[in-house]
């Protein structure tokens, strides 16, 4: 009995420990003013995980966008009210979907790339021997991926909300024959800028920085063996999107709950 | 030993979990010298190197470069010392997504505000130095192993340091990568005055080079001396490391329990 206390108290240090790691490690590399050549290495990153990201994620976005369309549609025509499809199409993405479903995909498809990448570096000695060369691997490697994660995936939710509520269009007004202006006029009657756009990018920021942070500390952090790299990928990915659901919960308690 | 030592360690003290690595190591690596830190494999020598150049933190004990206390540095002091410091790696440990010009750039790109043309010159100038100025254009990928490593040397002098440290230099070359690699070290050492430490296994080519000598075994320096007073040494360990014999008072076996006794199964677990 005692044992079992003594290895959960353990256990609690050693997460609490981590925690603290992981979060002197974020202070570490986020922190700083960048300079012109952190810059270049930021757009760069930009590229890799924003712009390589954004094919999954508008597709992803579309169909998202087109099923919601369709469900509604047979939910709402039963009660003939398939005139505000457009108002729940839009309000489901802009509030829940988008944000949600975009950092999921983020930390499988640029999540997982990060740490992988970054723990191949550690592993072949090219994060030491930049740290021998005088030059930090926190500023020169982690904080551009960082950075990068925290602008793009706010980028690519807002891309995925748009392309999502045309995809609903698509099914909802060409298809199944909703009024257009009934689609657009209900939307943008009860579409709030603040409570709906804003909190659902707000939501999406702070995925953005765990989904990011996650990545690249479990890249940084690993054991520098070929089994050692798969765990860290195999771990982000579900660390991430753990966080990502057990977060959005707690966000829109927050945000549309009782709880405001 | 008149010169003043660049490096001092001091009673060193480093274990990684339950093992001991090192028990009391003192050392001092002369100016402008090549001091090798040679002993059997496992013994920590690569420890060791990244204890001196701060990556690693020991338990107990102190190591000085030229003056300064490595550990009781600031993470920003401590890359401005390394700064002065060139390591060359195993894996050589190239920047994989720059080609070999810029990853002999690398380092004057971020440490200093030459004009591009200074920096073509310098580069240029280093790779010619260790013989592949024709292979600037190459990915890390596309070179082989001594190249990569020879790469790796041009980066470690990019910035002229005054120490160099070689992690295993000899290891896994073929014997004319070998002999080149062998000149060029001592070769920068006499033509830019620096100073080196090479941690190596592989004693001909290691004694041919070095101007001192430390053995190091059991987490302790075993023995310390000039190559020729090592290779007339009479301590059986010594001379045993030394000279290569496959068994002695550093046995060929792992230790076990009684071969006769593990067969019939009674010597323990499994």
């Amino acid at each position: 009995m005692i044992e079992r206390i003594r290895r959960l108290g353990r256990l609690g240090c050693e997460v609490l420990e981590g925690l603290g790691r992981a979060a002197i490690f974020l202070g570490l590399s986020g922190a700083g003013l960048p300079s012109a050549e952190g810059i270049r290495l930021w757009l760069r990153q930009m590229h890799f995980v924003g712009v390589m990201s954004l094919a999954i994620i508008l597709v992803s976005g579309l169909f998202i966008g087109m099923v919601l369309a369709l469900q509604g549609y047979t939910i709402l025509v039963d009660f003939g009210a398939e005139d505000a499809l457009g108002q729940m199409v839009a309000l489901s993405l802009l509030r829940e979907l988008a944000p949600v479903v975009a950092a999921l995909l983020f930390a499988g498809r640029a999540g997982s790339a990060l740490t992988a990448e970054i723990g191949l570096m550690k592993a072949t000695e090219q994060l030491t021997s930049m740290e021998m060369i005088g030059v930090d691997p926190l500023r020169r490697v982690v904080a551009p991926r960082l950075w990068a994660g925290f602008v793009a995936l706010p980028l690519l939710t807002i891309g995925f909300s748009v392309i999502g509520i045309w995809g609903g269009q698509l099914v909802g007004v060409q298809w199944l024959g909703v009024f257009e202006g009934s689609y657009w006029g209900n939307m943008q009657a009860s579409v709030d800028f603040l409570d709906d756009v804003a909190n659902g990018l707000i939501k999406s920021l702070v995925f953005a920085l765990v989904v990011t942070w996650i990545a690249v500390y479990q890249g940084y952090a690993l054991i520098p063996t070929s089994e050692g790299i798969s765990r860290a990928t195999t771990r982000t990915v579900v660390y991430a999107s753990l966080a990502v659901l057990g977060l959005d919960f707690v966000l829109t308690a927050l945000m549309f709950g009782e709880l405001s | 030993m008149t010169d003043s030592p660049l490096v001092e360690v001091e009673g060193l003290h480093f274990s990684r979990g339950e093992t001991e690595i090192f028990r009391g190591i003192d050392m001092a690596v002369p100016k402008g010298k090549i001091t090798a830190i040679m002993g059997p494999s496992g013994t920590g020598k690569t420890t060791l190197l990244k204890l001196i150049g701060g990556q690693l933190t020991p338990d107990a004990g102190r190591v000085r470069i030229d003056g300064q206390e490595v550990h009781a540095l600031s993470r920003k002091a401590l890359f401005r010392l390394r700064r002065r410091m060139g390591m060359l790696f195993q894996s050589g440990a190239l920047f994989s997504d720059l080609d070999v010009f810029e990853n002999v750039a690398f380092p004057l790109r971020v440490h200093t505000d030459l004009p591009e043309t200074m920096i073509r010159d310098l580069v240029l100038m280093k790779l010619q130095a260790v013989g592949l100025r024709g292979a600037r254009a190459l990915m890390p990928s596309e070179l082989s192993g001594g190249m990569a490593r020879r790469v790796a040397l041009a980066r470690a002098i990019a910035l002229d340091p005054e120490l160099i440290l070689y992690d295993e230099p000899f290891v896994g070359q073929d014997p004319i990568s070998m002999g080149v690699l062998v000149q060029l070290i001592r070769r920068l050492n006499d033509a830019l005055g620096l100073t080196a430490v090479v941690v190596s296994h592989d004693i001909k080519e290691t004694l041919s080079i070095a101007d001192y000598v430390y053995v190091i075994s059991d987490g302790q320096v075993m023995a310390h001396g000039t190559p020729q007073s090592l290779d007339v040494d009479r301590d059986p360990r010594v001379s045993q490391f030394i000279h290569g014999e496959p068994d002695g008072p550093v046995p060929f076996h792992y230790p076990a329990v009684d071969f006769h006794a593990d067969l019939l199964g009674t010597g323990g677990p499994r």
